[in-house]
């Protein structure tokens, strides 16, 4: 059975939001997304996800709170303790068990109501061997970001070409929240923060809220949507203790892409992938991912980030939405916002930054410092 | 020209705050127990040993993660490892810029699968991989039985 995103729905991303709550940010996203696919989601929804971690959200028991700005009171919901593209696998698999056939995933960040958002990050360290040394939680990033480059021999300079880029790329963006017009130099000249990763290197945080509508072919078919589909999607967890798990590659991303590209039948990712939207929250997790989803060889990605090959115009463009750097750190939103990203260049609707003739894309989730846990979707339109 | 910097500052807002009370003790385990106290009281570093795969674990844990088998023998660390990867935070850990760097490391030993991540006690400009270095420990009465027992990793001959 088929499964196929039938409705976008985002708020702008923003680096703070005074105006509305968290659930009003929900509550906007959702109704775009209704709107977009044509779907009451009292009537015409069977399964609502979100996907939230409560400590980010300021609360527990997140998903008590969910129903009401979603449309889903009295109905089916359940929160995915994860990332969003985690969230968008549970919907393909609820729909695929035939149970279901329109489910409604959701993520959002609203991390400027975080006052200690590197007491947050630092709480996931582990509290016996890691957190008691008394680091910032970055230094996880600044230790492997070294790995990376010693172990790829990639240079600093790609790092600062994979930033310029993604906030240039943020300008095209109406809703990213740092587009800047930002020179590779500039980066390299940025304040050292946890080496060899600068200032510019770091993702800010932002706002926001996305939601997507999946539904069944035969659900697609009676709602008359267009969809994109989902052709495949996967998930991975490397070793969670930062001793023993791989510093230079992005094994859960590797292992993700792999299941994700058997389901989809896709062989020959460099040939048969048009164009990527991959986390780049530290700018050498872009180079990392690509390598891990086989969309460059080990050591490569910098190389072809400096050449331009991954800029709008390049062979493979890369981040096309600015990514995290040029859009703002949404935390769990950060994967469903990047399949929404994928999903809006297939349909041909993303405006100033669409990609000519793309037919097939992958969107790939990390969840943050410190963890080891990363998704990859293959999205697809036509046959 | 466009902007850069921008207000993340919720505090400049109309806004409640709110604090979530979230205090604990952490149980440092079956595993942790034999390292920590071998720590404090003898000033060695234990590893769990998986005979099945033939790894010696450290952290020490109760549990294989390649074969999911129990581990009950310890085997001791060498007492010299090697800086296997380092950053140099300008940041200490609530983000306020720090007046003196701070070198952390991953420091790996021959045999053990694994390491330590700890802080690496030389200045940012002699911090370099494949260093050779020790743990520098508290004085023993001065040690509880916890990671921070290891001030941090020292120079071999400093």
């Amino acid at each position: 059975m088929r499964v196929g995103i039938i409705g976008i729905g985002m708020t702008a991303f923003r680096p703070s939001t005074p105006e509305y709550s968290w659930k009003e940010l929900m509550f906007e996203a959702a109704s775009r997304a209704y709107a977009d696919a044509d779907v009451d989601p009292r009537t015409q929804v069977d399964s609502f996800i979100t996907c939230a971690e409560d400590y980010y959200e300021g609360f527990g028991i997140f998903d008590e709170f969910t129903p009401d700005q979603l449309g889903g009171a009295l109905r089916r919901v359940c929160t995915v303790t994860g990332d969003g593209l985690q969230g968008l696998a549970n919907a393909f698999m609820q729909i695929q068990t035939g149970l279901i056939e329109v489910a409604v995933v959701e993520a959002h960040s609203k991390a400027s109501d975080l006052i200690t958002l590197e007491g947050i990050v630092e709480h996931a360290l582990d509290p016996i061997w890691n957190k008691p040394l008394g680091a910032h939680p970055f230094v996880v990033a600044g230790l492997e970001a070294d790995a990376f480059l010693r172990g790829t021999k990639t240079s600093p300079k790609a790092l600062a070409a994979v930033v310029a880029k993604n906030r240039r790329n943020g300008l095209r963006n109406p809703l990213a929240a740092y587009g800047a017009d930002v020179d590779p130099e500039h980066v390299l000249r940025s304040e050292e923060r946890f080496a060899p990763l600068r200032a510019l290197d770091i993702a800010n945080p932002a706002d926001g809220c996305v939601v997507l509508v999946l539904a069944s072919e035969a659900a697609a078919k009676r709602l008359h949507a267009n969809p994109v589909w989902v052709r495949g999607i996967g998930w991975a967890t490397d070793s969670p203790g930062l001793e023993t798990r791989d510093w230079v590659q992005a094994t859960y991303a590797e292992l993700a892409a792999r299941m994700a590209y058997r389901l989809a039948k896709v062989r020959r990712p460099t040939s048969e992938i048009h164009f990527a939207e991959v986390d780049d929250r530290f700018s050498y997790k872009e180079l990392q991912h690509l390598e891990a989803i086989g969309l460059a060889k080990r050591g490569e990605a910098g190389r072809k980030a400096s050449k331009g090959e991954h800029d709008l115009a390049g062979p493979l463009p890369v981040n096309a939405s600015g990514g995290s750097l040029g859009c703002g750190n949404v935390f769990e939103a950060t994967g469903l916002h990047r399949a929404a990203e994928v999903a809006l260049q297939l349909r041909g609707d993303a405006g100033t930054h669409q990609l000519d003739g793309v037919r097939v894309g992958v969107a790939q989730s990390w969840r943050f410092v410190p963890s080891s846990t990363g998704a990859v979707a293959v999205l697809g339109v036509g046959r | 020209m466009t902007f850069l910097e921008r207000t993340t500052d919720a505090r400049k807002l109309r806004h409640w705050e709110g604090n979530m009370e979230a205090d604990y003790i952490y149980t440092s385990g079956v595993a942790g127990e034999r390292f920590f106290v071998a720590l404090r009281d003898q000033g060695k570093m234990l590893a769990s040993r998986c005979a099945a795969c033939g790894l010696d674990y450290l952290p020490a844990r109760l549990f294989c993660e390649d074969c999911f088998a129990e581990l009950t023998e310890f085997v001791d660390v060498p007492q010299e490892g090697r800086v296997a990867g380092l950053t140099v935070a300008h940041l200490d850990r609530e983000g306020v810029r720090l007046s003196r760097p701070q070198v952390w490391a991953f420091v790996t030993f021959q045999g053990i699968r694994g390491g330590l991540v700890h802080r690496l006690l030389v200045p940012p400009g002699r911090a370099r991989v494949g260093l050779a270095v020790r743990p520098k420990l508290k004085a023993r009465e001065d040690r509880v039985g916890a990671i921070t027992d290891i001030e941090g990793f020292e120079p071999v001959g400093s």
